[in-house]
């Protein structure tokens, strides 16, 4: 097997890799260099980064718990309603009734869990598809929004904005970066050396199997280290006063616990278990139910944790709120390499899909491109980025389930494993 | 390997901060313009325009002619409009990319005008000034003028329009009338409304003019988005509820020419004789209704006249000086009072339709 | 007849799918008018070959030539072969479960009167097909409304409205019963007397020597032989070797049973049907099972041995009316999966693709799925655990994989059937319950899951066999209840144990006396 395809397989995940995920960084890697290129520059300036986080934070925190609804096989079309719905109740109690803000925090997220409770309801408990139960509540909760909001515009207070649009303080010596910001990079520095070391600790424990190659784990290191540092010295280094955003910090977050979850817990298995085969699940002994009502109640969560990032980045929250962004997630999850029939995606694919889209967006507004194109780009990689997808799977090239399910074991595959005259007949049948 | 791996580390660390280099925002380059006030900028410097998106025509030509206009002006223009499904994140993130280019004026016609002060402040942070173009951007320090009609007056103008409009057909009261108002989220809508109010208020307290319907309240009379299809189904109901019996309908207070046509469509669409409707923009279709003796009124707010005004504005702080303004005390946006230029609106009925639509090319023809 | 041009010769056929060889130089001729069987195990090359043969890979996708009708064909389509007169029947039939039986006869082939369908003309072909075929139904009945033996019958009244002259089965009794398959097989025959040529794909080999003039056999996408029964006869050892490249001895490994004390009693178990509340799917039956015990259920299909199984195993199936379940003398109340799982029970379901298994797993995640608490640790999967169970799995249970990383649609259906027992070995289950351990599984697997089954006897754990061949029950169980339309009408121990008398206690209701 050729150095490059050993590269791929390895370089960007653990123990399998994922070819449209791997695909879709080198998309992004190329559409950065393009927009870097074509605008002079300016997409890569700490000031379009940090703005390029605090755009597509509220939409990546959505995009985690799409990608767990679509993998359970649902979807989930109320987001948008449900952000709106959230930002208004927020903003009204502590704008017109003096609830502190971070007491205003709390209580967004009780609403978020009470509508996914509501919502998972329906879904899990009563049967009724989530594409119907979340079509109503995409009416329901908009309604919702208008009746309590009278359609206006209620601003939040300071405090409250900085969970959209604020940075981490400046403190200690004036080294020309934000301090906090250098500091969280060597934090992401070590957490990738301390992963890579793990990671070949857990597979040496693995009888049968190899690690990859030294020279790979060092390669992928470097790699990661290096577009961490210049990451880190972009986002520390921008105009004073400014630093990595903190909703680009609660997205972080968000994302490693719920990578932990979905691929490192019996709960996380679970989901992609229901997804793949419910039948299989349940008489696995999963709790079919309450898998797809947590799914639900989730992602109502995280819609009004998205609804209150973005109130607060807006500096108020108006009734145009959530328009829309149950599309931007979903095609999100989808350009991240998640199967529409569901069991299959991950939280990382699902936020460089995101990631993709917005740097996408940005990079055609820097260049001054108006909506109206930017909206038929999108919609045409959108389409494009899949259908590449199936057409690869169709030819027989690297399927997603091939690649996600592909072995690890470099210099191996060349050569037919034995099975192979086995999976003939079973496979082009289930293509044909 | 261990060391082998620390080592590599090392060298991807250097690697990258070599990329880097020493481009950073915060030594030498950006302060001048933070602290650029008095001194203007370049002549041919980069001026954004954020408009909402594609939905009137007068947007539209709002665009064209900043396009042009800042062109021949000799700045490099950057003209947007929101996307018609995702408008405040849209605009958010154009302005910020505006930013980003280094934009050293940003005009801005808001989508929701409350929505905008986390991008408009770092407009401001980064140097530029930020102008609100016809919509006061509200709850921010960073507005640093606005420009606009006299909206108030356009409401007075609108309410005596009503009146005058009725008086003709049937000299005495008491009138019977329905209001509409704009869209709850347009910082106008309400200051159209309450302008009609000031005229119309007195009158309805008298008992000469009733509001058949009862409603009066501007929540109860908003359209949602400015929707055609919002006004036409609220005129319909009200037909219904109210209009149904022998009830005549006299008058119909419209705040701009979208809404008054959705609202004679819907009383034509009853069967019922078109009421007095007043309106605002001077669109095509309805200066022609207006010919045809249907719509009542609109007024002129002359879009070329608001652009060319905001062009000079630009024009005024390229060289430094403080642009003119003719309002320092009623625009108050929450957080502080906001310097206005205010253009005068002109009423236009069928009497003097040529007369106001003598130099514009589009709307002329119509009128002979 | 020897010296008649053969209908159909397939010579040299090689087809490459990337990185593998799946036919080497495949050559077989069937003559006009006889019934050809091709033999071999799962993953032999047979479906491959006959796609090839009706186009599903059209010309030019493989090597070789096909000489049909003295003629050379080069099909584009499978639409080609139909026109030509070939027309293939899969494993997975190609109805349209909410369309009628005319409907799916025409389906793509409506006969048309200016323009629009003509139903009445369809509806009196339909008849006269059917009635070719030998379905009495209404041909305005629903496909979902009928059986899975009377849908085979309309997808070949199907290819009869093709106007079929060489007609090609693929597994056609896999999913049928006895009587069903029976029916099959005349049919077969009539047609053979009509002068249609047939080609089955089987590995019932009872089947093929009651039916086949002639037998091919693929081993590894290459042909082993082709037997001409007239002139060698249906040497069944003969065809076994061939297919699996060696003897096999015995079907069925030495076991010597260690049976101890009953430990898993039901009484009187009593299940509704999930949706019409009056039906009784299990009336009242009662069955125990002792440790060591391999106790096997007989019955038709359609007789509630399924329904039986997994409404016991957590209520899985119906809506329990009444019954007790006993284990160790306690009784113990099993109100879902989780509670049987860890009560010790473990079931695996005849349909191992739909609802044994999720296609998308790979093996080691598959092993463990049904007991994720075992590999985990303060709330974190061990993911060295998950593989160590797994490649152990792999060694026992010799799981043909290079290794538990890869995913279980790239194995062979044995194999995946290996696959879902070491899942619930994981479990260490007290008492599994095995339904159709061998369905569609090659002979030569077959021998080795029986191998497994008496090996978890012999760890003292009791085993039901829910199966529809009765050799197999015969060969492989302790003792053997027999089940008819939802109550257990007998109990027969091995030595006593012969297919009529199965067969009598599995079709009438009246008890027989145990022993």
């Amino acid at each position: 097997m050729s150095r490059i395809k050993e590269l791929q397989k390895n370089l960007f995940g653990g123990t399998t890799s994922n070819a449209r995920q791997f695909g879709m960084i080198f998309t992004l890697v190329a559409i950065v260099l393009f927009f870097q290129f074509k605008t002079g520059g300016l997409t890569l300036q700490p000031g379009n980064l940090i703005a390029l986080t605090q755009q597509y934070a509220y939409i990546s925190v959505l995009s985690i718990g799409m990608l767990m609804v679509i993998v359970a096989g649902h979807i989930d079309l109320s987001v948008g309603s449900i952000a709106a719905f959230t930002g208004i109740v927020v903003a009204k109690a502590i704008t017109e009734h003096n609830v502190p803000w971070p007491l205003g925090i709390v209580l967004g997220l009780v609403v978020g869990a009470l509508i996914g409770a509501w919502q998972g309801f329906w879904v899990a408990y009563v049967g009724i598809p989530a594409f119907i139960v979340t079509l109503a509540g995409m009416l329901l909760f908009r309604g919702g929004n208008q009746y309590i909001g009278n359609a206006d515009t209620v601003p939040v207070p300071k405090g409250f904005r900085e969970i959209g649009a604020g940075y981490l303080p400046e403190v200690g010596p004036d080294t020309g970066y934000n301090n906090l910001t250098l500091l969280l990079g060597l934090l992401a520095c070590v957490a990738v050396v301390w992963r890579e070391l793990r990671a070949r600790q857990v597979r040496t424990q693995m009888e049968g199997a190899e690690p990859a190659p030294l020279w790979i784990a060092v390669f992928r290191m470097v790699v990661m280290i290096a577009v961490i540092v210049f990451v880190t010295l972009r986002f520390a280094g921008g105009r004073v006063g400014t630093s990595f955003p903190i909703s680009g910090i609660i997205l972080a977050v968000l994302v490693i616990a719920y990578s932990f979850y979905t691929r490192n817990t019996a709960g996380g298995r679970h989901i992609y278990a229901v997804g793949g085969n419910s039948r299989a699940a349940e008489l696995s002994g999963v709790k079919l139910r309450r898998v797809n009502f947590f799914v639900m109640m989730n992602m109502s969560v995280l819609a009004a944790l998205a609804g209150m990032i973005f109130v607060a980045r807006s500096a108020a929250s108006g009734p145009q709120d959530g328009l829309s962004w149950e599309l931007d997630a979903i095609a999100a999850v989808f350009i991240g390499g998640a199967a529409v029939s569901g069991g299959l995606g991950t939280v990382g694919g699902s936020i460089v899909g995101g990631l993709v889209m917005a740097v996408l967006n940005n990079g055609l507004q820097l260049t001054g491109t108006g909506s109206d194109m930017v909206q038929i780009i999108k919609g045409l990689f959108l389409l494009g980025a899949v259908a590449l997808d199936v057409y690869n799977k169709k030819q027989g090239r690297f399927s997603l389930i091939g690649s996600l399910t592909r072995s690890f074991r470099p210099g191996h595959d060349a050569a037919a494993p034995e099975s192979t005259d086995a999976n003939l007949e079973k496979q082009p049948a289930a293509r044909s | 390997m261990r060391n082998f791996m620390i080592k590599s580390v090392a060298v991807g660390a250097a690697v990258a901060l070599a990329l880097t280099g020493c481009s950073n925002d915060r030594d030498g380059g950006s302060g001048d313009s933070a602290s650029g006030d008095a001194k203007g900028f370049a002549k041919d410097a980069l001026i954004g325009v954020a408009l909402p998106s594609k939905t009137s025509e007068n947007w539209v030509l709002a665009g064209d002619l900043f396009t042009n206009g800042l062109k021949d002006a000799g700045f490099q223009s950057d003209v947007q409009y929101a996307g018609a499904s995702t408008t405040v994140a849209d605009q958010q993130a154009q302005i910020t990319a505006m930013v980003t280019k280094g934009a050293k004026v940003i005009v801005i016609g808001a989508t929701d005008a409350a929505q905008l002060s986390t991008q408009v402040s770092a407009a401001h942070q980064a140097g530029a000034k930020v102008i609100a173009y016809d919509r006061l951007i509200t709850n921010t320090a960073d507005v640093d003028y606005y420009i606009a009609f006299d909206n108030f007056k356009v409401g007075q103008l609108q309410g005596q329009a009503l009146l005058d409009g009725m008086k003709a057909k049937k000299p005495t009261g008491p009138w019977t009338v329905e209001l509409f108002s704009g869209s709850p989220d347009d910082n106008n809508a309400g200051v159209f409304f309450n302008g009609a109010m000031d005229v119309l208020k007195p009158l309805i307290d008298k008992g000469d003019v009733v509001v058949g319907s009862g409603q009066k309240d501007v929540k109860q009379t908003a359209i949602q988005g400015w929707k055609a299809e919002g006004a036409q189904s609220r005129m319909d109901s009200l037909l219904n509820s109210t209009y149904n019996g022998n009830k005549t309908l006299d008058g119909v207070l419209s705040p701009n020419d979208t809404l008054a046509r959705a609202i004679i469509t819907s009383v034509k669409g009853a069967g019922k004789p078109i009421p007095v409707v007043t309106g605002q923009d001077s669109e095509v279709e309805s200066v022609k209704s207006i010919m045809a003796g249907e719509q009542y009124s609109t007024i002129n707010k002359d879009t070329r006249k608001l652009v060319a005004e905001t062009i000079n504005m630009v024009k005024t702080l390229q060289t430094g000086a403080e642009p003119q303004v003719n309002d320092t005390k009623s625009y108050n946006n929450g957080t502080k009072v906001v310097p206005a230029f205010l253009l005068p609106p002109v009423i236009v009925t069928k009497a003097n339709a040529a007369e106001s639509y003598a130099n514009d090319p589009k709307l002329a023809p119509l009128t002979k | 007849m020897s010296t008649a041009p053969p209908l159909l010769e397939m010579r040299s056929i090689t087809k490459t799918f990337p990185g593998v060889k799946a036919l080497a130089d495949v050559k077989l001729t069937v003559r006009d008018g006889e019934i050809h069987a091709i033999c071999g195990e799962n993953g032999a090359g047979k479906s491959t070959l006959m796609k090839v043969l009706s186009g599903v890979y059209p010309y030019g996708s493989y090597e070789g030539s096909i000489v049909y009708r003295g003629a050379e064909t080069k099909f584009s389509d499978i639409r080609a072969s139909e026109h030509a007169g070939i027309v293939i029947i899969h494993q997975e039939l190609a109805l349209v479960p909410g369309m009628s039986i005319t409907e799916n006869i025409f389906l793509g082939n409506e006969p048309r009167r200016f323009g629009r369908i003509d139903w009445k003309a369809a509806n009196h072909k339909a008849l006269e097909l059917m009635a070719m075929v030998g379905l009495k139904e209404d041909p305005d009945t629903l496909i979902k409304d009928i059986g899975v033996g009377k849908q085979q019958l309309v997808e070949i009244a199907k290819a009869f409205a093709k106007d079929v002259q060489l007609l090609i089965l693929d597994e056609p009794t896999a999913a049928l019963n006895e009587n069903d398959s029976q029916h099959l097989l005349d049919l077969l025959r009539g047609f053979k007397k009509r002068g249609i040529t047939s080609i089955m794909i089987s590995h019932k080999l009872n089947e093929i020597e009651a039916i086949a003039d002639s037998i091919t056999i693929l081993r590894d996408g290459k042909t082993i032989e082709t037997i001409d029964v007239k002139a060698d006869g249906a040497d069944e050892d003969r065809i076994v070797r061939g297919m699996v490249g060696r003897d096999l001895g015995s079907r069925f490994p030495e076991h010597d049973s260690n049976i101890g004390d009953v430990f898993f009693e039901v009484r009187g178990w009593t299940v509704r049907h999930p949706i019409s509340a009056e039906r009784l799917v299990c009336k009242n039956s009662s069955f125990t099972v002792r440790r060591g015990e391999i106790v096997g259920f007989a019955g038709l299909m359609g007789a509630g041995r399924t329904e039986l199984a997994m409404s016991l195993f957590g209520r899985s199936y119906g809506v329990y009316e009444s019954g007790q379940i006993l284990k160790d003398g306690k009784e113990i109340q099993l109100k879902s999966v989780a509670d049987a799982i860890a009560n010790g029970l473990a079931y695996v379901s005849e349909d191992r693709k739909a609802v044994g298994l999720n296609l998308l797993d790979d093996i080691k995640t598959s092993v463990v799925a049904a007991k994720l608490s075992k590999i985990t640790r303060n709330g974190v999967l061990d993911e060295a655990a998950e593989y160590r169970e797994a490649e152990a799995y792999r060694k026992s249970l010799r799981i043909k994989t290079p290794t538990v990383d890869e995913g279980v649609t790239k194995l062979s259906g044995g194999n995946q059937q290996k696959v879902v027992l070491a899942k619930w070995m994981f479990t260490d289950p007290d008492l599994l319950i095995l339904d159709e351990p061998t369905r569609g599984i090659d002979v030569g697997a077959k021998y080795e899951i029986y191998g497994i089954i008496q090996e978890l006897a012999s760890e003292g754990r009791g085993v039901v066999v829910i199966s529809s061949e009765l050799p197999e029950l015969i060969g492989l169980c302790d003792r053997i209840y027999t089940v008819f339309e939802g109550t257990i009408t007998g109990e027969i121990s091995r030595r006593d144990a012969n297919p009529e008398t199965l067969m009598k206690q599995m079709t009438s209701t009246k008890k027989l006396a145990t022993s």
